[in-house]
């Protein structure tokens, strides 16, 4: 026991001798301040971000945009949770949904090449509502009596599961000319 | 860059404006590719066989997607014998006219499934 306590005495008087009594204060202070500067990192920004959380892709930027930003070109009629944010991309679903194989077509200007393009808006399916990234512009989408140019129906009714989890944006080809709706 | 180009050059968008109303009137439903999804929308392949059937001309042109086509008489004309072609590996003995559609169109189709001609 001896023992034990002359080594810890040894181990004290270290302590004293090259540590200040201010050390600990100042080691404690600055563990604090530290500490509350975490949640200004860009990963617990994203959470504090409220409805919209920003997707992997986000800060990607090119002359076309980001397809993760519900301002991408291609999204002008969209309706729903951008894929791109919910573990897919803009084209494709993410892991663990289906594409519905029933969906909607219009047109969209890309305003790089000033041209028209088809795009399809497929939902995915099978998984519940993503929630990230939501979007809803509707550039040429018309009434659920106009059915085939709605995006308010659930286009997972095509698909095995009806469970709405984001949609995605295929470009089908050019287009001559915009949806007669616009 | 050149495969691309003869592939860009094959793909259905750039079919002509025939093309381009199948993909934005049609292709929703029935596929880019026009085979339709299994138990929900029908294939648009073999559509000669329909065509030919008793009553399969009025039927194609009265079904109620084609009938009430945002287009004109003479676009849906061009559209059906593009699709009757692009799907079925050859145009129609006698294609659609605008004045045949118009006639047609006026007339859609209640009960589709019922109407369907076997071919």
């Amino acid at each position: 026991m001896s023992r034990f306590d002359g080594g810890v005495e040894r181990l004290a008087r270290e302590a004293a001798r090259r540590l200040g009594r201010r050390t600990f204060l100042a080691r404690l202070g600055a563990l604090l301040a530290g500490g509350a500067a975490v949640p200004l990192l860009p990963v617990a920004r994203a959470s504090a971000g409220g409805a919209r959380v920003p997707g992997p892709s986000e800060d990607v930027e090119g002359p076309e945009g980001d397809p993760a930003r519900c301002e991408y070109w291609r999204h002008c009629a969209i309706d729903g949770s951008l894929c791109a944010c919910c573990g897919g991309s803009a084209t494709s679903c993410p892991p663990g949904t289906e594409v519905a194989p029933v969906t909607w077509v219009g047109t969209c200007r890309n305003p790089v090449d000033g041209k028209d393009w088809l795009v399809s808006y497929n939902d995915c399916c099978g998984k519940t509502f993503c929630g990230r990234c939501m979007c809803n512009r509707n550039e040429g989408e018309r009434p659920e009596y106009h059915w085939y140019r709605n995006n308010d129906i659930n286009w997972c009714a095509g698909a095995r599961s009806q469970v709405y989890n984001c949609s995605i944006a295929v470009v089908l080809g050019q287009a001559t000319e915009g949806q007669p709706e616009k | 860059m050149l495969l691309a180009a003869v592939l860009a050059a094959a793909g259905p968008a750039t079919a002509g404006a025939p093309g381009q109303h199948f993909l934005l009137h049609c292709a929703g439903c029935h596929g880019a590719d026009g085979r339709g999804a299994p138990g929900v929308t029908p294939s648009l392949h073999g559509l000669v066989g329909l065509l030919e059937a008793p009553g399969g001309r009025e039927y194609l042109a009265r079904v109620p997607g084609v009938a009430q086509a945002p287009l004109g008489d003479a676009q849906l004309a061009a559209l059906l014998n593009w699709m009757i072609e692009a799907f079925s590996g050859r145009p129609p003995d006698v294609p659609y006219t605008g004045a045949e559609t118009a006639a047609l169109r006026t007339r859609p189709l209640r009960d589709p499934s019922a109407a369907r001609p076997s071919p």
